[in-house]
């Protein structure tokens, strides 16, 4: 079971890899965007799927880390590299200022009020305050990865560096899973007084949970917003949340190869069927509700049970 | 300081106006087992929720070592060293046996902020050690066999060990079983019995609410009868079994099943 586990996460790993070598540049700048959506799906998972807090408006996350490297480069002139850290650094201060007073709703009010954060967000985006976010048209002209002199501009450049990100996010993902944070959050998320009462703050984990989630996203609001070298705002708006949340919850919660297929299956196979134009959200829709109905946890369902070998004494 | 663990003082709790419970102090000294019996609704669980911290008391003391704990969040309550398990039996079903009882090390793992990302070698070391401790902890409890199976999906009885074994995970000073025997049949309560004065031994005080008065009977150096949230009686087990006011308060109240 183990052994099947890690071949298939190999072939896929490999697959990932020399993906490049085979395709187009419009399946590259698919293959690219996967990797970012993957990132943001795993960072939602982590306020969702791990944590169990109904958050709807993750792409503010998102859009902040975009808009962070796109302000600072486009008005400021700032490198990119230089914009890297506080992409990731003013979400996760964004994400404890705004949540930290709500951290206490319960699901559904907590729900509201997320997207309620997401709409504000589109708002300020399109209105152009203090000049710097260029309004419904977004910025355009981001400057590509300048190292040494070296420009990471290519298409084949975005997806490496995609690569990477996807890479760092799985090892902090894979790190959550064997900490005490990463369980606490599934304690919480499982039953909340059980886990208060073995002396775990509710308002610690889930804040830890958001912050975290935050910073991923923003790392990947970066990456996405150099890919393009440009933001506008509804890239960032409240369906583009719906979309990361429902890509934890038919994809299988807290489940690592559950995301990337639900990142699979709701984004890039609307891209294989590009062809059937709108009708093929009709299928998705119909998929979504499928999906909800046989496998309420996902088409591939988390596994509990990661524990060291030498406490497994089961007789086999 | 107080010779008492926990000092209940005149302690009140109010639902809407419904008195749920009524002055109630009761002193418990270190390393007793201290019994709660009454009719069912008498308020135990109630009471348990307020030492606990999920309910705050209108009126009266709870005090710990002399420190007033009313009205402190249940988490920090468990950080204090006083770890319960449930009447309806609160596991993290889905997760593994040794999963939930890794819960209970929480509060004991020096894990910093940053290990949720990165590991380092103190973290190593203490995920190695917690997990060694759940191992031992499985043993105690005779649970090593079902290690990686979900909780939920055990009998009644395991289920029970499971959650006394995850509040002893964290070494608690003071241990509250809210009806450990309920639901298990004749051979795993002498079980539980047996296993109720290993854990006094370890030096860990007892507060336990139970229906089967056997057991609590032979088990608790002290009990509290309550019935309708007051106190009707207290003392040792033959001067409550003996005292007419108790008497009283069961009879026609002999349906002692409890449905978890």
């Amino acid at each position: 079971m183990m052994n099947k586990t890690s071949l298939i996460a190999l072939l896929l790993l490999g697959f990932a890899g020399l993906y490049p070598l085979f395709v187009d540049s419009a399946w590259l700048a698919v293959g690219t965007t996967f990797l970012v959506f993957a990132c943001v799906a795993f960072s939602q998972d982590i306020i969702l799927g791990r944590a169990g807090v109904f958050h709807m408006g993750h792409a503010m996350f998102f859009g902040l880390g975009a808009y962070t490297t796109a302000i600072l480069n486009v008005q400021f002139g700032w490198a990119i590299l230089a914009t890297w850290i506080p992409s990731v650094v003013i979400p996760m201060a964004c994400a404890f200022a705004l949540v930290a007073p709500i951290i206490h709703l319960r699901g559904d009010y907590l729900l509201v009020a997320t997207i309620g954060f997401n709409i504000i967000f589109i708002q300020i985006l399109e209105n152009d305050v203090f000049g710097l976010t260029g309004g419904p048209n977004g910025l355009f002209g981001i400057d590509v990865v300048r190292v040494f002199g070296y420009d990471f501009s290519s298409q084949i450049h975005m997806y490496y560096m995609a690569f990477i990100l996807l890479g760092i996010t799985l090892f902090i993902m894979r790190s959550l899973d064997r900490s005490k944070f990463g369980r606490a959050m599934f304690y919480i998320h499982k039953d909340d007084i059980a886990a208060q009462s073995m002396g775990i703050s509710l308002r610690y984990y889930k804040l830890y949970a958001f912050i975290l989630g935050a910073g991923i996203a923003g790392a990947a609001g970066s990456m996405f917003s150099v890919q393009y070298s440009a933001v506008s705002p509804e890239a960032f708006n409240v369906t583009q949340s719906i979309m990361f949340f429902t890509i934890v919850l038919v994809g299988g919660s807290a489940s690592l190869p559950g995301v990337l297929i639900g990142t699979f299956v709701m984004f890039v196979l609307p891209e294989v069927f590009r062809e059937f134009e709108t009708a093929r959200y009709l299928v998705f829709g119909v998929a979504m509700i499928l999906t909800m109905i046989l496998r309420p946890r996902g088409i591939w369902p988390v596994k509990f049970g990661n524990i060291p070998s030498f406490l497994k004494k089961e007789a086999k | 300081m107080s010779e008492y663990l926990l000092e209940i003082q005149n302690v009140s709790k109010l639902f809407s106006g419904l008195v749920a419970i009524d002055n109630l102090s009761m002193k418990v000294k270190k390393g007793q087992i201290y019994g709660i019996i009454g009719p069912n609704g008498a308020g135990k669980t109630t009471l348990f929720n307020c030492i606990t911290g999920i309910y705050t008391p209108e009126i009266g003391q709870i005090l710990w070592k002399g420190k007033d704990i009313k009205g402190i969040s249940p988490y920090k309550i468990a950080g204090l060293g006083i770890l319960r398990t449930f009447q309806t039996i609160r596991l993290f079903s889905e997760m593994s046996v040794a999963e939930n009882i890794m819960s209970g090390r929480h509060i004991k793992s020096k894990q910093r902020w940053y290990n949720g990302i990165i590991p380092t070698p103190a973290y190593f070391k203490d995920e190695k050690y917690q997990w060694t401790k759940v191992g031992e902890l499985m043993e105690f409890f005779n649970l090593s066999l079902y290690a990686t199976t979900p909780a939920g999906d055990l009998s009644y009885g395991i289920q029970r060990r499971i959650e006394m074994a995850r509040a002893l995970a964290a070494e608690p000073e003071l241990l509250i079983l809210d009806e450990p025997a309920a639901g298990l049949n004749e051979n795993e309560t002498i079980e539980l019995t047996e296993m109720i004065r290993k854990i006094q031994a370890m030096g860990v005080t007892i507060m336990m609410i139970e229906h089967d008065m056997e057991m609590v009977m032979s088990l608790s150096e002290y009990i509290t009868v309550i019935n309708f949230g007051a106190k009707i009686s207290e003392g040792v087990p033959s001067f409550v079994q003996a005292d007419p006011k108790v008497v009283e308060a069961y009879i026609g109240s002999d349906e002692e099943d409890e449905d978890a």
